[in-house]
């Protein structure tokens, strides 16, 4: 893998290659392009939210630019480029006010299922910087976004809506969770999912409400996981430990399943800075879903989603210690899809079996820096193994 | 009418109550001729909790025939605790999806709650002798597990004929505490065999602080490395137990 100051100097390249071929579209305050679609509803001031479309300043299917599902396989450099290609047009939206033409246009776009002939007129012309603080954000859910700019009007030319989409939307008496929870099982994916969510186009019609992008993702994750994780409850116990290893954008993730008629699930992140100082965060649950937010935040909720997916297409019962190692080369962070869809693409490949619990970990550990005890010692799952189970003693 | 239990006070559904809520947060009673009983072990099948209250221990039970129904417990103590000290409660669940929940005292106050969906089978007792038991109020264990809780998340019990070591141990340091036979306190100590086995402190001490406001008396039963019994005696509540799975070193 190239040097983190390689890539970032890869990165700024491509940067000024793109204004230059754009700049003069960018010296104006109309941009006309086709969206995605892509939308932003920002947290920031919540419920006094930035709210709008993001652009590109061009033509064309362009929907790989929003589209983590796509992004497998692809470098940071290509993916930090996506988000770079697009314009975020603002406006400020109280989350409950969800009428008016803006917001209609863009919930008409989130429906859409390709990409969409947007104009956006400007308030200013946006100012276009890259520097090194943006390349070294530690926010950790969202991709940073160069420019944007308040918007004044925004025009779509609307396209075919997905069916299955707008079949929720205009169902206003089923809550948004079950409405989540069907798209899923109709197969439509995580992100458009999340789009329409986001845009407060779910769920009983008076309560619906814009929600902050990263929220969604997160509440969407969470509704999913948690749907998943009821049907597997009374499956067939696996029958031994299964690890799977793997490297996603610098992220070393060992996915240990274990045998167990117990729900229990741990995410252990530890994230090695540049200085090789090593951080940790660790959140756990048993039973039952997490009763309080993560501290690994959303990472968590896409992590279970992809283990709960695994557990109910291969029909069996079993507890998950996923531990993710981030390394210094992971440098702007990309979102959370970058777990959800690192975890799901692992979990395709042949998992190693184990007899025994300690000769499992042992081997996850081994693909990480960390030593075993340094992960031990930030396991809840570890140490509840010391912990008998009442069924235990039932026989 | 098909269920109707009345108590002289709230209290008695308090503490079954705040016993149930420290394990899960929605519970299925069942109600028979001979009373009413609940089982149930937490999500993690750590600890099981075992209600059996009596018909005789009411001021008044009817129930015509066996039935089960659920609760969501934080808003039936919600309810609940709108009844004071000496107000009557009546409990009853008619031949609707409701439960009444009247409280008769000077006026009459009567809630109706939307009962949930009860949950399937029956959770088995675990079978175990015990070689140690230890009776105590629920007032000085409390403070014994808190005693301990400021340095572990664990707590050690040994006894012997003569007396019982609490302990617990962590980075940070250790804690000991000895109780010896005939100490304030300690009102009956029994033991057939030294037992000692070790037990989640959180448990132990969100279960004792539910019901340790409701007085009575504590039989703690153990063996070693077994799980551990409580058997809250609370007064007009038969008898509520509580099963706690121990921690073990492979």
């Amino acid at each position: 893998m190239s040097s983190i100051d390689e890539i970032k100097a890869r990165l700024k390249k491509n940067w000024y290659q793109f204004i230059n071929e754009n700049s003069k579209r960018f010296t104006k305050k109309i941009i006309d392009g086709s969206s995605p679609p892509s939308l932003f509803v920002g947290e920031y001031g919540y419920p006094h939210v930035r709210v709008g479309p993001m652009v590109p300043p061009y033509h064309g299917d362009t929907s790989i630019l929003d589209k983590p599902e796509l992004w497998l396989g692809k470098s940071m450099e290509e993916i930090v480029n996506y988000r770079l290609n697009l314009l975020k047009g603002t406006m400020i939206h109280k989350v409950n006010k969800i009428s008016g033409r803006y917001i209609e246009s863009l919930q008409d776009m989130a429906l859409s299922k390709r990409a969409v002939e947007t104009t956006m007129t400007l308030e200013k012309i946006p100012s276009l910087f890259l520097n090194d603080m943006i390349l070294s954000n530690s926010n950790p859910s969202e991709i940073p976004v160069i420019f944007s700019a308040p918007v004044k009007e925004f025009k779509i030319f609307p396209s075919n809506s997905d069916e299955k989409i707008e079949k929720k939307y205009y169902d206003g008496d089923l809550l948004a969770s079950d409405a989540v929870v069907e798209l899923y099982d109709n197969s439509v994916d995580m992100t458009s999912i999340t789009k329409v969510l986001s845009m407060g186009m779910l769920g009983r019609r008076k309560n619906r409400k814009l929600v902050p992008t990263k929220w969604s993702i997160t509440a969407a994750d969470d509704i999913v996981s948690t749907h998943l994780l009821k049907k597997i409850k009374n499956n067939t116990i696996l029958d031994s430990y299964l690890v799977f290893t793997f490297n996603h954008l610098a992220n070393y993730y060992s996915i240990i399943f274990i045998p167990d008629d117990v729900w229990n699930f741990e995410m252990i992140e530890s994230w090695i800075d540049t200085n090789g100082k090593v951080h940790i965060g660790s959140d756990y649950e048993s039973g039952k879903n997490i009763d309080h937010y993560p501290s690994i935040a959303g990472a968590y909720f896409a992590a279970r989603l992809a283990v709960a997916e695994f557990l109910f297409k291969k029909r069996r019962m079993a507890s998950v210690l996923i531990l993710r190692e981030i390394h210094p080369e992971y440098f702007v962070s990309l979102g959370v899809w970058q777990i959800r869809e690192g975890i799901r693409e692992s979990l395709k490949l042949k998992g190693k079996k184990f007899e025994t619990f300690d000769s499992a970990l042992k081997y996850g550990i081994s693909k990480t820096s960390l030593s075993i005890r340094e992960w031990i010692q930030n396991s809840s799952i570890i140490r509840n193994r010391k912990q008998k189970r009442i069924s235990d003693y039932l026989n | 009418m098909v269920f109707l239990a009345k108590t002289k006070s709230p209290d008695e559904w308090k503490a079954v109550t705040s016993a149930i809520s420290t394990l899960v947060d929605e519970a299925t009673f069942e109600a028979t001729v001979e009373g009413l009983s609940f089982r149930g072990m937490d999500p993690s099948h750590v600890a099981l909790i075992d209600i059996s209250w009596p018909n005789s221990a009411f001021d008044g039970y009817e129930c015509d025939s066996a039935l089960k129904f659920g609760v969501r417990i934080d808003e039936f103590s919600k309810l609940m605790k709108r009844a004071e000290k000496k107000d009557a409660v009546e409990v009853s669940v008619e031949e609707n999806s409701l439960l009444h929940i009247k409280i008769l005292n000077g006026y009459k106050r009567e809630y109706k709650m939307r009962l949930i969906e009860s949950t399937g089978g029956s959770t088995p007792l675990p079978k175990l002798n015990f070689n140690s038991k230890i009776i105590l109020t629920p007032a000085s264990f409390d403070k014994i597990l808190s005693d301990i809780e400021v340095v572990s998340e664990y707590i050690s019990i040994e006894s012997d004929e003569k007396k019982i070591t609490f302990s617990g141990k962590s980075d940070s340091g250790e804690a000991d505490i000895i109780i010896e036979s005939g100490s304030e306190g300690l009102e009956e100590l029994q033991v057939k065999e030294t037992s000692k086995a070790t037990y989640s402190l959180d448990y132990l001490s969100k279960i004792t602080k539910a019901i340790s406001a409701s007085g009575g008396s504590l039989v703690l039963e153990y063996s070693t490395k077994m799980p551990l019994r409580l058997e809250f005696r609370v007064a007009n509540v038969g008898r509520i137990h509580f099963y706690l799975a121990p921690r073990v070193q492979d």
